[in-house]
């Protein structure tokens, strides 16, 4: 797809995962945050997932999900949050529990990191706040 | 929908193709605390982000070899079902087999495929937003636009499953998921037991007992009277077999004969269920 075509789906899918479900004001500022640091990701050549997870993020309460991921892709996942959240962080561990050695990104209130996995399974993301207040998050990622 | 969509979208276009930059990060080594058996017991696990979908699996084995993707299509199936579970189960497939029609680049195969989710999509009550969707899946494929083809069959998935949420059938979303991945995985072990393309890296990416397990807890989790379908009492059950088949240690990718085996077991239940009759 060519640079001109894919921001404007990226844009298409911000919209209408908006009109597909009713979401607060913060779940779409924290799903927008995202957007915005994987937009850069899809200019790589990677594939935003149509799909996210979103929820409340604060001190000392981190977030996890299980993601199931193949040997030979690489992903991106992003975390993005409110502006309540100043410091974001988000680690990928192996089937094991083990932290996995990753590409790390970190911005107001987002953060992400790439992984390219030798074996396929399942894999965690964990997302947690470092500094700030409560506030709403959004994870997705996109692959290739 | 889409059209609409795609025009309000433009507008958003520039601000999205304003985003960040992203340099090449040095890799991080890992230094935080290993996960507890409790917390990764107690992990989320959604639909929307544990499940990959066929486009990631189909993007895996494209890595693997060159793939004859058009040995991999399937004959036509029947679009007349009684049964509301089954129609679910094969739509999945059908959005699936849309993924490797555009993998094989065969834009009549699209097209024919646009139809028949829309035909089993109509019994199901999501039938107009699907129609928009086959008709934007019709105007790509003649155009060749495979990737936006790609990102079309994603949502297409996505708005059926919206739009079943919305008729209060959410028990049916799970059966679309479950059609769709047993479709992909159908089709990436046929290729890997073949004995001319057999790799262990091909066989590694049957490793996926977090899905099938995920999947088979959700199947179990349906209401009585969904479960009591023939078509879903038959999937729950080679699903266990399937699960024990795509558990293997991290090291030991399985043989091809294993892999050949687990192939016919899809291939099989796929049958099954496509079939008017299932007993």
């Amino acid at each position: 797809m060519n640079h001109f075509i894919r921001p404007i789906f990226i844009a298409a899918i911000l919209l209408s995962g908006s009109l597909r479900a009713a979401e607060t004001d913060d779940q779409a500022a924290a799903r927008k945050a995202a957007f915005d640091v994987a937009g850069a990701f899809t200019n790589e050549g990677f594939k935003l997932r149509d799909g996210h997870w979103k929820g409340a993020l604060e001190l000392g309460k981190p977030q996890l999900v299980q993601v199931n991921l193949f040997a030979g892709n690489q992903y991106w996942f992003v975390v993005g949050a409110t502006p309540q959240a100043k410091k974001v962080t988000l680690t990928v561990y192996d089937e094991t529990g083990a932290p996995v050695a990753t590409d790390p990104y970190s911005g107001d209130s987002t953060a992400a990191a790439g992984f390219a996995p030798t074996v396929s399974g399942s894999y965690y993301l964990k997302i947690a706040e470092l500094e700030g207040d409560p506030a709403t998050f959004c994870v997705l990622y996109s692959y290739k | 929908m889409f059209r609409l969509i795609r025009t309000l979208a433009s507008g958003l276009a520039i601000l999205c193709s304003s985003a960040l930059a992203v340099d090449e990060p040095a890799a991080s080594q890992p230094s935080a605390p290993p996960l507890s058996a409790e917390e990764m017991a107690g992990a989320a696990r959604i639909d929307a982000l544990s499940i990959p979908t066929p486009g990631e699996l189909l993007a895996a084995l494209d890595k693997v070899g060159k793939i004859d993707w058009i040995s991999k299509f399937r004959p036509p199936i029947a679009r007349d079902f009684s049964s509301r579970p089954q129609m679910a189960l094969n739509l999945g497939g059908l959005i699936a087999d849309g993924y490797i029609a555009v993998e094989a680049k065969d834009s009549q195969q699209v097209k024919n495929l646009g139809r028949d989710i829309v035909a089993l999509a109509k019994p199901l009550g999501v039938q107009q937003d699907i129609i928009n969707r086959g008709k934007s899946l019709t105007e790509f494929a003649t155009d060749n636009q495979w990737d936006t083809l790609k990102e079309e069959l994603e949502a297409t998935q996505n708005e059926v499953k919206d739009a079943m949420i919305e008729n209060k059938d959410i028990n049916l979303v799970t059966l679309v998921t479950v059609g769709g991945w047993l479709r992909g995985a159908e089709s990436i072990s046929s290729y890997v037991a073949e004995e001319k393309f057999y790799s262990s890296a091909g066989a590694m990416l049957l490793r996926q007992p977090g899905i099938v397990g995920f999947l088979s807890r959700r199947l179990g989790a349906l209401p009585e009277k969904t479960r009591d379908d023939p078509v879903v009492k038959k999937t729950r059950a080679k699903l266990a077999e399937i699960e024990t088949a795509m558990t293997f240690p991290r090291e030991s990718p399985p043989a091809r004969e294993a892999v050949e085996k687990l192939s016919n077991m899809l291939s099989d239940l796929l049958k099954d269920i496509s079939r008017k009759e299932v007993k």
